[in-house]
């Protein structure tokens, strides 16, 4: 029989993945089995970590004598047979041209991520659902090979295209025997052995793939079932046993009895757990209470970076095997404002009263380097973490006591009357984050919101209403890092509830 | 530059006759040249065809012996002013860049280049870089073949044709006197096949063979009036049927035929195999070129030859020509050439197919199930209909299912690029003097016009960032900022920008990005990239501040202000911004903002690193981090980065939401996470780890006294 069409492949990578060696392998490849074989490509601005792709036509036997098949040099919507990517939001991108069809392609694709500035850049969670385009993908292919090619190629010391490349010849991409790509892998020299152990980690990995679950699930609670608080919904029992642990962390077991005991008065103002407002009200405000508790100081900071898991963990994320040396080096520059609320009340309301006076405060403020793998430093830093222990009667404690209080105070009365405003209220918290600058405007946020949406709403009983604003000045507090976004919004709610207060005047 | 090898690639341009070579489009250009006995090449690098001179430059064993003269141009108009040596001597010569950037500089020397015509063989290869993946504007090089009479080749896509294209201009070049273009698209030049190569042919004229008198005084070769009247009417008189005549009598142009003759398709070649696969779609052609409806595919879509076209139309109920870009240049003239014939056939091109955008497979069968119902009607095109439909359903489910739009993933900076320090600070620099005014320029610093930085209201051209800011600091109470890298510098910026600024005594700030090297383009050497030896001593660390050709340049042309900054001192990079904002200094102020492109580090320093390594050696690496455990996920540090390498992670507290940063073990520990958490107060979670292999016996003892006094194993 003729064959009436080559066979397409189209490779998705990244600037720097070498999914130009790809395509150079299969083509080579093709070669050596004496196949008519064309690859092209759009690398333009490769190596800079921009999307790229790579695609390859080749025929599944020599041309008859005297013709020469013409191959198009643009994949086309539809019309791939197999298509192999390397990170999971670029299949989305492909799917979304129309490139995997349910006729003809077998997508592999890899499941990692390698999240864009876009994503990575918003002050709160900018990530892309994976599981969309994991479910576009199961739905919209002939054959959907989800796999993580990242973590493969990490495990045999190669880069990702080895993988991709494994992967493909393992879904039955090629006319010729597996022996012809490894051929072309070793006859590209360089790192042929590591790319080896790629290719045939991926092929392998290929046939043990089970497509008909999600590759890709929402993350697992994996806390012990607490006890007390009975009758509560499993995934707020979760985050109640966590915050506690994390207050005991912070403080000691008393301060996580206080958190115990602030989580009762929520739950006594609660009405039935039942409704999944209720329920998803006491799970934020269980969460974020914890947080909030345990909030970011000098000690807190100073404490965390000389535990010994700490290094344990800088060794684990650099791979560093037992025989290398580590040596720790810390970035610091505590405000002002952050040596003055870790010391006792009445010094550092002084500190803050003599800086807003302009005096000078120096050395305080300027900007560190110091080793907690030294000797000095790591004593310097143990020395900071002990002001934990009259932390109770610093500056920042009292603050944050009577913040608290406040939102707790609110919370209960959110409660009884509006479950779906005390699940936005629940989520304030969330805006108060960072250090220096970052946490300044994090407070001066959440105190416009409380002035200008939860105040009124609690003074005019009007709560339900206030639900819906009070969730989207949040989420717009977290919008931009210039507050514009919120200044709108919050200019809007004002316009929006202005012929009401009149009414009720 | 030194560090890449094109080792391969040079053995593929000394294959001799009968061999088969398989490589890239671009490549094989680049062995037509020395199969055709070209004397002299030159060119200014450019995606796509950047790599016809890097191979070239690398190759000077092969040029020596060949006597090829190789020139790295530092701009386009430099590069065409070369082709000059053609115009009076029997030499063969061909330059390259990108268009239509290239072209445009170029352009001054083109009209004069054509207007004496030529006596040895000239040839000018661009890349014709419009559609998907395209960085410059969407013109066509069309407009400059026909405004300056000079033949443009259009090849189609395959190894074979481009080879014999190539080899076919200079001929075609000299049997007319005039230059001859050939454009080729990026995916043509990237195109990876294969032909048969023959014997390279080594020039009469060359290095080696030296011409021993000056051309003869010729005024009428100048491009000066009043000669100029006559070069005029030669170019239509004479230069234009000559090259006519050659084109028909080689048969450059080939026509396909097939069975329903009411209907042809006039083609730019290089668009030929798509066509081929939209009529495959249809059902009217096979894999191997066999069409059903004939085809005239134009390998020079200028000059046209009039008699071919009105061969192919006649007697057809239409012709359609299908080419891509606007205007619709040879439309118009096949329309002016069946009017003259005085011939009924009708002609179609953009009614049908659309005035602008790449001709994809699904651009060319929709055009075709527009046109070919109406002269065709008993054809069964069903096939096509349901192609346009399926692609329709599959984006639509797709969409659906999405949802919202996916993020974009632009290009960005390198792991470690010195440019983007520079950024962080501008950034930071506007928190106390407020938003300015920022002139974009040409190079891999316009990566900053995209997130996290956002930064330029204007990209003129290459090297154009200092001249554009001319008319904004006449009226702007802030003095605009102009970015340049020192490729655009040394391309245009100099001349164009700085002494312009200094003869009007510009209150402007200028920013050298002085990298050394043009990076966006594969880092190919300016006149101020540092010598081998100071690349070679520095090993990993940036080599930049060795070489001193920018600032003396600037100098002893009468720049006042002139500082230069360490890139990574992030901090000093602000206090230098504000201060040329705030100084009372009136004139030109410059910033050399230093540190040397990190691919070429890091191509320096992998060898030396995996030596040491190999030999049990001592080697210290650096890199940054981020304690998830105090990062509390706002992601401030990502904003004033971008780096590919400080990305985010979900936090290992499943009490925390939001995803904390982290630093992937790609880090190369250039010291901007460090820089900004200092300069930007930023947070306590960063932090460099310097991790010691082989270390020696006073690592081992200063480790173990400190582990001993301390708790941290």
């Amino acid at each position: 029989m003729v064959q009436t069409h080559p066979r397409t492949i189209l490779i998705a990578a990244l600037g720097g993945e070498g999914g130009g060696v790809l395509a150079e392998w299969i083509v080579n490849a093709a070669i050596k089995a004496d196949l008519p074989v064309q690859a092209t490509s759009v690398p333009g601005v490769a190596q800079r970590t921009g999307a790229t792709s790579y695609y390859v036509e080749m025929m599944d036997a020599p041309a008859p004598q005297g013709l020469e098949p013409v191959f198009a040099l643009v994949p086309a919507p539809g019309r791939v047979d197999f298509l192999v990517s390397s990170e999971l939001l670029e299949t989305g991108r492909l799917l979304e041209r129309g490139f995997a069809s349910p006729d003809r392609t077998v997508l592999i694709s890899s499941t990692s991520r390698v999240y864009t500035t876009a994503e990575k850049m918003q002050m709160g969670d900018g990530r892309f659902d994976s599981s969309k385009i994991d479910a576009l993908a199961r739905s919209i292919a002939r054959h959907y090979v989800p796999i993580d090619l990242e973590r493969l190629a990490l495990e045999t010391g190669t880069i990702i295209s080895a993988a991709m490349f494994g992967a493909l010849a393992g879904a039955g991409a090629f006319p010729f025997a597996r022996a012809h790509c490894e051929n072309a892998i070793r006859a590209g020299g360089r790192g042929a052995e590591a790319s080896l152990k790629g290719f045939a980690a991926a092929f392998a990995a290929v046939a043990s793939v089970d497509a008909t679950k999600p590759a890709v699930e929402p993350a697992a609670a994996t806390a012990k079932p607490p006890g007390g608080f009975a009758g509560l919904p499993r995934d707020v029992r979760d985050v109640i046993v966590r915050g506690q642990t994390h207050c005991n962390d912070f403080q000691d077991e008393a301060y996580g009895e206080l958190y115990l005991d602030r989580v009762r008065v929520l739950i006594a103002a609660a009405p039935p757990a039942e409704d999944p407002h209720v329920a998803h009200a006491l799970e934020e405000g269980a969460r974020r209470l914890a947080l909030w508790m345990a909030y970011e100081d000098i000690p807190r900071v100073a404490d965390l970076k000389t535990r010994k898991t700490r290094f344990e963990r800088i060794r684990r994320e650099a791979e560093m095997r037992d025989d290398q040396l580590l040596h720790v080096v810390e970035y610091l520059k505590p405000g002002i404002e952050e040596i003055a609320a870790m010391l006792p009340l009445r010094i550092g309301d002084a500190i803050m009263r003599r800086a807003a006076s302009g005096k000078t405060t120096w050395p305080l403020g300027t900007g560190i380097n110091i080793s907690t793998t030294g000797v000095f430093g790591f004593w310097t830093m143990r020395a900071l973490a002990q002001f934990a222990r009259v932390r109770r009667s610093s500056l920042r404690f009292a603050q944050e006591t009577q913040a608290i209080d406040l939102w707790l105070a609110a919370m209960r009365k959110a409660l009884a009357s509006s479950p779906a405003f005390a699940g936005a209220l629940a989520e304030m918290p969330r805006l108060l984050k960072g250090y220096g600058d970052t946490h300044l405007r994090g407070r001066t946020n959440y105190a416009a919101i409380f002035s200008a949406i939860v105040a009124p709403a609690l003074d005019a009983g009007r709560l339900d209403e206030a639900a819906g604003p009070l969730r989207n000045a949040v989420a717009a507090a977290l919008a931009d890092p210039d507050g514009k976004v919120l200044a709108k919004t919050l200019a809007s709610a004002d316009r929006a509830s202005e012929p009401r207060r009149l009414a009720a005047e | 530059m030194a560090e890449v090898s094109f080792g391969k690639e040079i053995d593929l341009l000394k294959l001799g006759k009968g061999e088969t070579f398989h490589g890239e489009g671009i490549l094989a250009v680049t062995k037509a040249l020395l199969q055709s006995g070209v004397t002299y090449v030159g060119g200014y690098q450019g995606a796509p065809v950047s790599h016809l001179l890097d191979v070239m430059v690398e190759a000077k064993e092969l040029m020596g012996d060949l006597g090829v003269n190789v020139q790295s141009c530092t701009n386009e108009a430099s590069a065409a002013a070369m082709l000059g040596a053609s115009i009076m001597y029997p030499v063969r010569g061909a330059v390259t860049w990108k268009s239509i950037v290239g072209t445009n500089v170029a352009a001054d020397a083109l009209s004069n280049l054509s207007s004496p015509g030529v006596m040895g063989g000239a040839l000018i290869v661009v890349g014709e870089d419009y559609g998907e993946g395209a960085s410059v504007i969407q013109e066509r090089t069309h407009a400059f073949a026909m405004k300056s009479t000079m033949w443009l080749m259009d090849p189609r896509p395959n190894l074979t044709t481009i080879v014999r294209m190539v080899e076919k201009s200079f001929e075609l070049s000299e049997a007319s006197n005039a230059p001859v273009i050939m454009e080729l698209r990026i995916r043509a030049c990237h195109a990876r096949g294969a032909f048969e190569a023959s014997d390279n042919v080594a020039p009469k004229i060359s290095a080696r063979e030296l011409q021993k008198m000056p051309a003869e005084f010729l005024y009428d070769r100048l491009a000066h009036p009043p000669v100029t009247y006559r070069h005029e009417k030669l170019k239509f008189d004479v230069r234009m049927p000559a090259a006519r005549k050659f084109i028909a009598d080689h048969k450059l142009n080939e026509v396909f035929g097939g069975k329903h003759d009411d209907v042809g398709l006039i083609i730019q070649g290089g668009l030929y195999n798509g066509l081929i696969r939209a009529l495959q779609e249809l059902g009217l052609a096979d894999i191997y070129g066999r069409t059903e409806i004939p085809i005239l595919a134009l390998n020079v879509v200028y000059p046209l030859v009039p008699d071919e076209i009105v061969k192919f139309a006649a007697g057809r109920k239409a012709v359609v020509v299908i080419e891509e870009g606007q205007p619709e240049y040879i439309e118009h003239e096949i329309g002016a050439i069946l009017r003259r014939a005085d011939l009924n056939t009708v002609l179609h091109g953009k009614d049908i197919f659309p005035q602008a955008g790449e001709y994809t497979l699904e651009v060319l069968v929709a055009g075709l199930l527009k046109l070919l119902p109406r002269y065709l009607p008993a054809l069964d095109l069903g096939r096509g209909s349901a192609f346009v439909d399926e692609i329709a359903g599959l984006r639509a489910k797709a969409q659906s299912a999405l949802v919202g739009p996916l993020p974009p993933r632009p290009p960005g900076f390198c792991v470690g690029c010195p440019e983007r320090p520079v950024f962080a600070a501008l950034k930071l620099a506007e928190r106390q003097v407020g938003k300015v005014h920022v002139s974009a320029d040409i190079g891999c610093h316009a990566f900053a016009t995209f997130e996290p930085f956002s930064f330029g209201n204007s990209i003129l051209g290459y090297g154009m960032s200092l001249a554009s800011s001319a008319g904004v600091q006449g009226f702007s109470e802030k003095r605009p900022i102009a970015i340049m890298g020192d490729g655009g510098f040394w391309h245009n910026g100099l001349l164009s920008g700085v002494t312009s600024s200094l003869l009007n005594h510009g209150d402007q700030i200028l920013v050298i990005m002085k990298n050394g090297y043009t990076s966006a383009t594969g880092t190919q050497d300016v006149l101020s990239t540092p010598g081998p030896q100071a690349q070679a001593s520095a090993s990993g660390a940036s080599s930049v501040n060795t070489d001193l050709t920018i600032e003396n340049t600037l100098k002893g042309m009468g720049v006042k202000w002139l500082r230069t900054v360490d890139n990574y001192r992030v901090g000093d990079m602000r206090k230098t911004i504000v201060e040329a904002m705030r100084t009372p200094f009136n004139g030109l102020k410059v910033i050399i903002a230093e540190g040397e492109c990190q691919l070429e580090r890091q191509r320096r320093l992998r060898p030396v690193r995996a030596r040491l390594l190999g030999q049990g050696k001592r080697v210290v690496r650096e890199r940054f981090g981020v304690d998830e455990d105090t990062c509390t996920g706002d992601h401030s540090c990502i904003r004033l980065s971008g780096c590919p390498t400080l990305t985010v992670k979900p936090s290992s507290d499943p009490l925390k939401t939001d995803p904390v940063a982290h630093v992937t073990n790609g880090c190369v520990g250039c010291g901007l996470c460090g820089a900004n958490a200092h300069a930007a107060t930023l947070c306590p979670s960063f932090y460099r780890a310097e991790i010691v292999t082989n270390p020696s016996w006073f690592d081992r003892a200063k480790s173990g006294f400190r582990r001993a006094l301390t708790r941290t194993a």
